[in-house]
């Protein structure tokens, strides 16, 4: 009996054995948490849209007017501008060189206009002098002509000597608003974003970075990219939060500012911009009352505009 | 009656033997070869366990998970837009190679993980942490990377290698099922793995999503593909969907269902085969009891209990015998062995069907049996 024995404990314990076995490997795995919670939606119904944070009025890119070297840099990063204030300056040892010269050029033309004034009042006395004589015969004709021909070319000549006068001033008050234009200065207040240049550099018309970004910081909004698919579905006036990437605990409520009229190629915003031009988006922009934690312009968020009514 | 039934069954032990291993063997190789099979189509598609997220969305025209086809970036909040989804973040999939100082290269599965929220990582990590990602180049390797790359002597923690041109820094070690092409899963955030990926138009392979609580993922998967038009379908749909692709263009579904049904027909026929030739031979002894007055359903009683009682030994025996085979082989997942239910459930089912059709020929047999042929030879 003993053999009988061994055959059905055997059973019995690789049937056991299975069982525990299979038992132990079924557990499915729970997925991990996610390390932050992810930007969920606060609305019944939504249209999510990738946002990114800019100046309410957007970002000037300060290009120069001209490609030149840079010689000295007015300004760092996060000074606040006032309209007009310099903020770089370009090489003008040319232009001020020609100024030297066209200055220069000043003088001796005033010089010409005395020496004229002196010739026209000489030639102005000796006309006089010889209309006077009374006797005929002890002018001759001829002789009072020549003098007042005379006459005519010196005063003639004064007005060529003040023109030129003039034509030199003028050649100097250009120079003096060319030098001018190698100062660049702020088009509007703002804040200094970005400085991408520095003295020594050369700077060109177009420049992949702007030479300096200027914004103003104080006021900002979030220009949110809503798929064109989706377009129809945004409800002007609808109100939407934002999360910062990152920092889905603290939601920023925002007000509708307006929606832009014309649908764009999308900008990826993943920074990398030779590429991917595919869908059109529909910008959305939207205010905010600054938050209490910190917010930079160029920040991506994840947005939840609210939907009205299903379609 | 049930006691005698059990003593000539135990009584020739010869015969008992042969049909213990007939029906055990058969039993193993069966389990063993469909464990086997199964694990095959489980790390097909490990590309979709691995990652472990409820509703995946990609394009309606799909085959499998390793067949990427992109989707334009803005997907992620067309799926956003969707009610009833909890969240949804964007997943990068490609096969890129991997290269080391030494010159040795591997192909490798990158994964791009949302990097804020790193969805989809696995459970289990091995060595460092898996929030390390987010430092600059940094990514985690799985361990069959580790071993592929070179082992663990090669690759640690901080080992500088080269993913299509690019620097990679080992952040972590992570523990995730094989794949069936071999080929490891690398992980990183999903903004790198855009950067590691070579040129394309449109490089957002799958967007994962969860349901809010009260919708189920497949309820959610078929508002996302209403509405919006992708494909979305459930991990579940997902993992089939791959498992039937892979039945369809490879020969392995044929393969192993060849075997599986061999070894089946093999070991059963020998065993009812057995089983017949055991009750032919004890047919004097039947003989006599019907001569001493049992009833042809008494005898028909006692041959079921005897073919029950060795078909369920040899079943416990062989799955046993299989279960042994894969706790000592597939250890570390190595090979692919993942018993399940259903398929234990089968081969019992299947295995009753034996015992009872053996049985049944036994009994036709003994029906005819004349008590008379205890007098004769």
């Amino acid at each position: 009996m003993i053999k009988k024995r061994v055959s059905i404990w055997l059973a019995v314990a690789g049937l056991l054995f299975t069982v525990v076995t299979v038992w132990g490997g079924r557990q499915k795995q729970t997925p991990p948490p996610p390390l932050i919670a992810p930007p969920f939606n606060p609305y019944e119904g939504t249209v999510a849209a990738a946002g990114i944070i800019e100046a309410v009025n957007e970002n000037v890119r300060i290009a120069p007017p001209l490609p030149g070297l840079v010689t000295k840099v007015h300004v760092a990063v996060g000074d606040q501008m006032r309209i007009g204030a310099p903020l770089f300056q370009l090489d003008d040892r040319e232009l001020r060189a020609q100024l030297e010269t066209r200055e220069a050029a000043i003088p001796p033309e005033r010089a010409k206009i005395a020496e004229q004034q002196h010739r026209v009042k000489d030639l102005e006395e000796q006309h006089r002098r010889l209309q006077a004589v009374h006797d005929r015969r002890a002018v001759s004709e001829d002789d009072l002509k020549r003098t007042w021909y005379a006459l005519e070319m010196a005063r003639s000549a004064l007005v060529r000597a003040e023109a030129d006068l003039q034509h030199a001033i003028a050649q100097r008050d250009e120079t003096k608003a060319l030098l001018d234009r190698l100062t660049i200065r702020a088009p509007r207040a703002g804040t200094i974003l970005q400085v991408n240049v520095r003295a020594g550099e050369y700077a060109k018309l177009d420049a992949a970075d702007p030479l300096m970004l200027l914004g103003a910081t104080q006021e900002l909004q979030i220009r949110a990219d809503v798929d064109e698919v989706n377009a129809p579905l945004v409800k002007p006036g609808s109100p939407a939060v934002a999360y910062l990437k990152g920092n889905t605990a603290k939601a920023i409520a925002l007000k509708f500012a307006r929606i832009e009229p014309f649908i764009l190629p999308k900008k990826s915003l993943t920074g990398d911009n030779a590429e991917r031009v595919d869908t059109r988006v529909l910008q959305v922009i939207y205010r905010f009352d600054p938050p209490t934690f910190p917010v930079y312009v160029g920040q991506q968020v994840d947005v939840f505009i609210r939907r009205d009514g299903r379609t | 009656m049930n006691y005698i039934a059990l003593k000539m069954l135990y009584g020739d032990r010869t015969k008992y033997l042969m049909l213990l291993c007939g029906l055990s063997f058969s039993v193993m190789l069966t389990v063993q070869q469909g464990s086997i099979f199964w694990g095959l189509m489980r790390w097909s598609h490990s590309g979709v366990t691995n990652i472990n997220a409820p509703v995946w969305v990609t394009d309606p025209n799909i085959n499998q998970v390793e067949e990427v086809k992109p989707l334009a970036d803005t997907a992620v909040t067309r799926v956003r837009s969707v009610e009833g989804v909890d969240w949804a973040v964007p997943l990068y999939k490609g096969v890129l190679r991997a290269r080391l100082a030494d010159g040795n290269y591997q192909q490798i599965s990158l994964v791009g993980l949302d990097a804020a929220t790193l969805l989809g990582r696995p459970a289990i990590v091995r060595e460092g942490r898996i929030e390390n990602l987010r430092a600059p180049d940094a990514v985690a390797l799985d361990q069959w990377a580790v071993d592929r790359l070179g082992g663990p002597q090669k690759i640690q923690l901080g080992t500088v290698f080269e993913i299509n041109d690019h620097k990679a820094i080992v952040a972590a070690i992570v523990h995730t099922q094989k794949s069936f092409q071999n080929i490891p899963f690398v992980y990183t955030t999903y903004e790198r793995a855009l950067t590691y990926s070579p040129r394309e138009r449109r490089k957002l392979s799958y967007i994962v999503a969860k349901p809010v609580a009260g919708v189920t993922p497949e309820q959610l998967a078929r508002r996302i593909a209403a509405e919006t038009g992708l494909g979305a379908f459930t991990a579940e749909e997902f993992g089939w969907k791959t498992i039937v692709w892979m039945l369809k263009n490879t020969g392995i579904g044929v393969n192993f269902g060849t075997t599986i049904l061999l070894g089946f027909i093999v070991g059963m026929a020998i065993a009812g085969l057995t089983f017949y030739l055991f009750t032919v031979e004890n047919l004097k002894q039947f003989g006599a009891l019907k001569a001493m007055g049992t009833g042809t359903g008494t005898l028909a009683q006692m041959i079921l209990l005897q073919s029950f009682t060795v078909g369920l030994t040899g079943y416990g025996i062989g799955v046993g015998l299989a279960t042994l085979f894969g706790r000592l082989t597939a250890r570390g997942g190595t090979l692919p062995f993942v018993e399940t239910w259903p398929l234990l459930a089968l081969v019992f089912v299947a295995l009753l069907g034996i015992c009872a059709l053996a049985s049944m020929i036994s009994i036709r047999k003994l029906a005819k049996l004349e008590p008379a042929i205890v007098f004769r030879g």
